[in-house]
This record gives structure tokens, sequence and C-alpha cells, in this order.
């Protein structure tokens, strides 16, 4: 029989923290090396502002070394390798099924060695240009950025990832320098390795590493944000039109209180516009919604969020319908015992589910630790919370001062 | 565990304990017909959208809740020359659950009602709620197929190559011609046809008893319906004759961002005595990775692209290449493509770039492992078409064989079939 997961968690005197894993029965081990840097992070101390884009720079041109590129390395090991950025972290990862230690050393020297000079950074700009010029290209990801900056006006969340054609003409191999010795230090890092290693081995590798940086978690520049926006639309050649309707949930709440937060707003959602929720029927059946309607609810430090999503011919319709339905007194009057019971019992599976997949334990493990949550005590988390609990949430983030809109109108000139 | 339950209907139990969940999967397959295409992919979606005893999307959602998050996945896909309407439910293994309900009779009961007790409006109809929202839905869903541009590539290039076999022609989602003038009735018809004739194969993966399963199946509504013979689907392979005399090309111009290159190309069939891992060995030297020639040179030297790769497709002997890139680096991208190929042809490869390739064969097969997914896709390809499996030992054996002059044999034997490009301008 499977066994439940257990883990292995040690801060190391280096700074590190090491998380493993076993999951038996599984072929591959899956490493990530995840830091709490992304792409919002671009203010500095002094208010000045990093060009956008800069983490994800980072993370392309990490992988360069004096006359080597890492991804080299890992294949010489047998492994493949890759990285993203987020809004507000990076991550470096490898997948083997042969050398573990060999390819853990790998992803250390990728975070830990920078190699930045001006031609590789200047050689590295066309390749994410053709990266931001193909999301460019996606209705889904324009419009994930348009409503972001209703929610959050001029805000670095609401600038593409990846950056722009003329703020990557901002970034040289000297503020990648900068910005990496600002962020990349072994306190500000998670990392966990699933799959049948010896954790003695894996301590001792990590523990003798050298970063070329140390220090503690890099000062965290709160910036207070921009009133809500009234909203917006534009046209777009594409065939079929999109609308997103955004919540901003201002909060205080950090760490495992902020997990729990994200929770609560899930079930919230799902029981007003989830597949089974009175709303999606309604907006089925008056032809406003197609089935890629869905939502998103994102809390991280500084950021909480909710947009709703999909195609529609009816953009009005689709924000008039929301705006009205989306209350406190329009869940308290179909959040009852029964429908509680339903949705955390979704949430429990949709945990279990994850847990097939040696990334995804890796990764959601390794975002969790920076909210001090242990990702194996999860389902008691989701167990914890209480109907009471989601209603108060509820009655707090569902005001119409926090909502916002955006639509991508077809252009058919 | 494999048995043949009926002509044409079989069983393959798969029980792993690896796994947090256990999953079942019932394929029914009939030979492709564009006729039938969009009929099928619309069923698909009428099927999942309730039955008689959940007549309403919401309230099988709501079923699923109460199951733990049950995963009901509905779709049809392309198996050779065959529509597969495939039906699977995953679900919590209980023994991970706070509580340990059980939930395998429950599950088998939800996916059989799917299946074989729909939601009906009369004895030759659907309801006209989940018709009529299923019908609209996917006439959405095929015009947002426009707007997703590397799909729009491959399915230009998809129409190129299959240009002289219609059934190919029509997306395995369907097409907007035929689904307007789909009614109901004739949606109907299809439906009983399937369940009655089309070719089933039962999957089940995940820590199950195998007795305990085959007990509960036998005592659901589904059990007779799976006992009834059927017919068989044979299978038959695409020939690309005509286009490695006359290979085709197109060029269109869109008001786009960033432009997309889709090229196909075709393997000879490859001498006895060589590796049969020959044709992946060049396709990932060339295309198939971040150490292949395609991603060194189109993308990491000339920083022409952030996304180029090759793919190869053994049972088709097909080699696909796509890129995304600026408009005006198009000529010198395909430029850099042919010389990449020609660099394979003439041998200008490493050993450590065939011991790489071998590795990554490897590796990847054993990965690939590693998911529900492959025990239920390798059953699939066993019962259809088995010659394209190959166990541990004959892939070993033919990694081991594997040798530089296959590789260079196999790369001069390609044949440039159809090219697609997508101007952004």
């Amino acid at each position: 029989m499977a066994e439940k997961l257990q883990k292995f968690s040690k801060k190391l005197k280096n700074g590190y923290q090491i998380e493993v894993v076993n999951l038996p029965g599984y072929n591959q081990t899956y490493g990530v090396a995840m830091t709490n840097f992304g792409s919002v992070d671009v203010l500095l101390p002094n208010q000045k502002q990093l060009p956008s884009g800069i983490a994800h720079f980072i993370e392309h041109k990490l992988f360069a070394k004096p006359g080597y590129d890492v991804s080299e390395k890992f294949a010489e090991y047998g492994a493949n390798s890759n990285a993203y950025t987020s809004y507000t972290k990076t991550a470096y990862l490898f997948q083997t099924l042969i050398n573990p230690y060999d390819n853990l050393k790998v992803l250390l020297d990728l975070v830990q060695h920078p190699n930045f000079t001006e031609e590789n950074v200047a050689s590295e700009r066309g390749i994410i240009d053709q990266e931001i010029q193909m999301y460019l290209d996606m209705p889904e990801w324009v419009l994930e950025q348009r409503i972001l900056n209703q929610l959050y006006p001029g805000d670095p969340i609401a600038k593409d990832i990846a950056g722009s054609s003329a703020s990557l003409q901002e970034i040289n191999y000297k503020n990648l320098l900068a910005t990496y010795q600002n962020n990349y230090r072994p306190s500000n890092m998670d990392l966990v390795i699933v799959g049948d290693v010896d954790t003695d081995k894996i301590e001792s590798i990590v523990s003798d590493s050298e970063f070329s940086t140390s220090g503690g978690v890099p000062a965290v520049e709160i910036k207070d944000f921009e009133p809500i926006g009234k909203g917006g639309s534009e046209k777009m050649e594409i065939s079929q039109g999109r609308s997103s309707f955004g919540i901003r949930v201002d909060t205080d709440l950090s760490g495992a209180d902020l997990v729990k937060l994200q929770f609560e707003l899930n079930m919230i959602m799902e029981t007003l516009v989830g597949e089974s929720s009175i709303n999606y029927q309604e907006l089925t059946n008056q032809k406003i919604i197609d089935d890629s309607f869905s939502y998103n609810v994102v809390a991280e430090n500084d950021y909480c969020f909710i947009i709703i999503s999909g195609s529609t011919n009816y953009p009005e319709k689709f924000q008039q319908y929301l705006q009205k339905h989306l209350s406190y007194e329009q869940l308290d009057k179909v959040f009852d015992d029964q429908r509680f019971e339903r949705i955390k019992r979704d949430a429990i599976g949709a945990y279990l589910f994850a847990q097939n997949s040696p990334d995804a334990i890796a990764n959601q493990m390794a975002e969790l630790y920076f909210y001090n949550v242990n990702y194996l005590e999860l389902i008691h988390l989701i167990d914890s919370i209480s109907r009471e609990d989601v209603l108060k949430v509820a009655e707090e983030s569902l005001k119409e001062d926090n909502y916002t809109y955006y639509n991508l109108l077809p252009d058919r000139t | 565990m494999k048995q043949e339950i009926a002509k044409n209907v079989i069983l393959n139990i798969d029980p792993i304990n690896k796994f947090r969940t256990i999953k079942i999967q019932i394929d029914f397959l009939r030979p492709l017909d564009k006729e039938e295409t969009t009929t099928r992919r619309l069923l698909a979606n009428v099927l999942s959208n309730s039955t008689k005893s959940y007549p309403s999307f919401r309230s099988l959602n709501d079923r699923e809740m109460e199951l733990y998050g049950s995963e009901i996945n509905v779709y049809t896909r392309n198996l050779l020359n065959l529509n597969d309407l495939a039906f699977s439910i995953e679900f919590a293994d209980p023994k991970f659950l706070l509580d340990g309900d059980d939930l395998l009779k429950d599950n088998i009961d939800l996916l059989s009602k799917i299946i074989f007790d729909p939601n009906l409006k009369n004895d030759h109809e659907f309801s006209d709620d989940s018709f009529d929202t299923e019908k609209r839905n996917l006439m959405s869903n095929l015009a947002s197929v426009d707007d997703n541009q590397d799909l729009v590539s491959m399915l230009k290039l998809s129409s190129l190559i299959h240009h002289d076999n219609p059934d190919k022609q029509i997306p395995i989602f369907g097409d907007m011609v035929h689904l307007n003038s789909l009614t109901n009735q004739d949606l109907y018809e299809h439906y009983k046809k399937a369940i009655k004739e089309d070719t089933i194969i039962i999957n089940v993966v995940g820590d199950v008893d195998e007795k305990m399963f085959l007990k509960i199946m036998d005592n659901s509504f589904m059990s007779t319906f799976l006992k009834r013979d059927r017919c068989n689907s044979k299978v038959t392979f695409d020939s690309f004759e005509n286009l490695i005399d006359h290979p085709l090309t197109q060029s269109e111009h869109k008001h786009l961002n960033q432009s997309r290159l889709a090229l196909a190309y075709v393997t000879e069939k490859i001498d006895p005595s060589f590796s049969y891992l020959a044709p992946q060995a060049m396709n990932l030297i060339l295309g198939g990775d971040d150490q292949s020639k395609l991603f060194l040179q189109v993308r990491e030297k000339n920083s022409l692209a952030y996304s180029v790769s090759s793919t190869y497709h053994p049972i088709s002997h097909l080699m696909t290449i796509q890129a995304g890139l600026d408009a005006k680096s198009v000529d010198q991208a395909m430029d850099l493509i042919n010389k990449q190929i020609d660099a394979v042809q003439k041998g200008q490869f490493t050993q450590s770039q065939i011991e790489h390739a071998k590795k990554v064969l490897s590796t990847r097969r054993k990965i690939s492992s590693d998911s529900i997914q492959y025990y239920i896709m390798h059953n699939i390809w066993e019962d259809v078409y088995p010659k394209s499996l190959l166990d541990d030992e004959h892939y070993q054996a033919e990694l081991d064989k594997l040798d530089k002059d296959h590789i260079i044999k196999v790369a001069q034997g390609i044949h440039d079939i159809a090219q697609y490009r997508l101007i952004g301008d």
C-alpha cells in the first residue's frame, strides 16, 4: 500500500532551507530551487524602479556560465531542466532518473554563480523579445495584464512578466548582477527534492555549497496601491470576445493565514460562480458565457485578488450580472452546510490529485515554505476551515468598491 | 489483467499502488469519418453535461464534488485512422482521505450513468438544455481556435499533409459547417450506433482489487452494454508518397506580433537491420530538446526564436518542426533549419550527442511511467496496434544497437512534404 507522504526538512547553517520527500514507486527525482523574488519586485530601497522583466531575464541568463551552459551539465548527468518566473517567485528545476546528487550540484551551481556579460545579455534580448511577442498574440494573456492594471493601476504586477521590448533595452549586465545580488541568497530560497534519495547526502551537498552572496532576507519595499480602476475595454484582432471581472482583496494577512484566506476565497468563488453554482447555470442559460468561463484566486504577500474570465459575446451583460450577483447576501442564501461540505471535499480531492505528480509536490511545497505552511499538513488546514470563516471573509471582500472589469472586443473592421 | 469480456470489448486492470488516485477510462473506437467527427465531439460534450439522474450540469458537478472532486473527462481524439471517444473518471484513493470513505462503487456508478444513462427529452433526442448549451459552447470554442496561432498553424499543416484524406481534413474537435447543421436527433442516432457498435477498451489503473472491481462492474448499469459483441476497428496507415514528389506549401498573412513556421517531413522505411529508434534519435539531435541543433543554432546562437523544436511521430513516420519568430527572420530561420538538417545528413554530430539522445530516450520512457495516463495509453496501444510497443528488454537492445550510421541514413531519407507559414504583419 502506498504510504502517506513524509518529508525531511532542515534549515542549514549556510541559510538554505532544504526539504526532501520520498515518493515510493516513482522512477524520477525532481528538484526545485525557488527564490522569493519575482516580476513584481522591481522597487529598490531608494525608491528607484528597475526595468520590468528583470527577474525573468535573470532566470534566462543564470544558465550561462563561463564556457558552458548549465543545461549542458544537466544533460550530461541525464536530467532535463527548466525554469520559470511568476509574479513573486523564480524557480529552477530538474527532473532525472539517474545521478540525483550530481544534478543537485548543477542546480546549486545554476542559482549560485551568475555570469552576466555584455555579450550574453545582448544575445538573450532577441530571444526574450520573441517570447514577449508570442504572448502578445494570446488574448487570454493580454486580458490578464489589462485586468491587473485595473486592479493595481500602474503597479509592476500589471506588466508582462517578461517585460516589454522597451524595458529589455534598459536591462544590462550591471543591473542584472546588482538585482541578483540583492535577491539570490540562501536565506531567500527553498530547495525541495522529491525522489528516492539519501537525505544525509542532500544535506551534505547543500551544506558544502558556496553561494556568492549572503545576508538575511532582503528588505521588502511595500508600495501603497493606487485606487482600483473603473474598468475598460479595447479592441483586438480576435475572433471571440473575452471579458474579465476582477476583485481586489486588500489584506494584512501573511503566512498560514494568507494561505487559509486563499482557500476561503476559492470556496466563495466555487459557491458563487463555480460549475455547480446557480450563477454559472444562469449565465449559461442566458447565453452570456461558454464553458471557457473560470475564476482564479491569487493570494500572495502584498497581492490578493480574484479574476473571473471567459469568452463572451455580451461583455456588458457579463459585467452587470457579476456585479449584481457577487455579494455576501447571495452567498449567505446558498451556502448551507451541505454545499460547504461538498466544496471542502472537492478541495481535499484536488490536494490528493496533485500528489500524483512529483513536480506539483515540489513546486507547491517550495511555494508554501515562504508562507510558513507545511505542504503535507495542508489537508488539515483545509479541514480546519469552518462555514463561518468563509462567510466572514465574504462579508469583508465582496464589496462593489473592490470590483473592476476589462473587455477585449473583437475588432471586426 | 487483460480480458476480452465480449467480442472487441477488452478490459485491462493495472492494480498499481503508487498513485493517490484511481482512474477508470472507457474508450469507444470506430474509423474516422468526416461526417461523424463533429458529431462525436458534440456527443462527448452533451454526455458529460448531465445524466438522467443528474439532469443538469449543476447537479452532476455537485455529485463530483461529493465524491471528493472526482474528475470526469469526455473527449474525442485521433488514434491513427480511428476516432476515439474516451470517457474517464479519476477519483481520490480513499486510503488517503481523512475518513476513508469507499469511493469505487460510487464512481463506477457515476461513469456508467454518464455513458449509458443520458439525459433525454424523449426516445430519440437528448434534453434540449444539454444539447443547446453544448452546441453553443462548441460553436464558441471553434470560433476561439482562430485566436490560438500555434494551433492554427498546426491545423493548417495537418490539412496539407492529409490533403487527399477527407476524413482527416476535419479537426478532431469538429468544424462549424457540420456543427451548424447538426440536429439533436442526428446526435442521438449516432449515440445509439456508437454505444452498440464501437470497439471498447476499458482501463482501470490504481490501487484496486481486481475481483472487487469485476464484482462491482458486473452489478453496475454498464454491465449489459459491455458484454455485447461489437465491431472490429481495423487500423490503417497514412501514405505520403504523393507529397514526396509534390510537396505542398501554403503561406498566409495575419495581423500578428509573431510569425509561425510549421513544417512536415516524412522518413523512409528504415532498414530492418537498423535500430528501430534511429529516427527518434535523429529527431532529438536535430530539434528534440534544448541540446539540439535547432535550439542551439536558431534560438541560442542567432536569437531568432523563443520556441523552435522538432517532434517525431514513430507510427506515421512524420517529423514536424515548429517555430515562432519575427516576420523579417522567416527566411533566415528557414535557411538555418535546412542547414541543420543538412548537417545531420552529413553526419556532423558527435558520439556524445548520440549518447545524449540515447539517454533522453531512455529517461523519457521511464519518467512517463510515473503517470497514470502512461498505463492507460500503453494498454490502448497494446490492444489497437501492439507492434508500436517494445518491452523494456527490446527497447534497451534497440538503444544498444543504435549507431551513427543508422542516424545518418535515416536523416538522408527524410523528405520535405509540407510547409505552412503564418506571417505576422
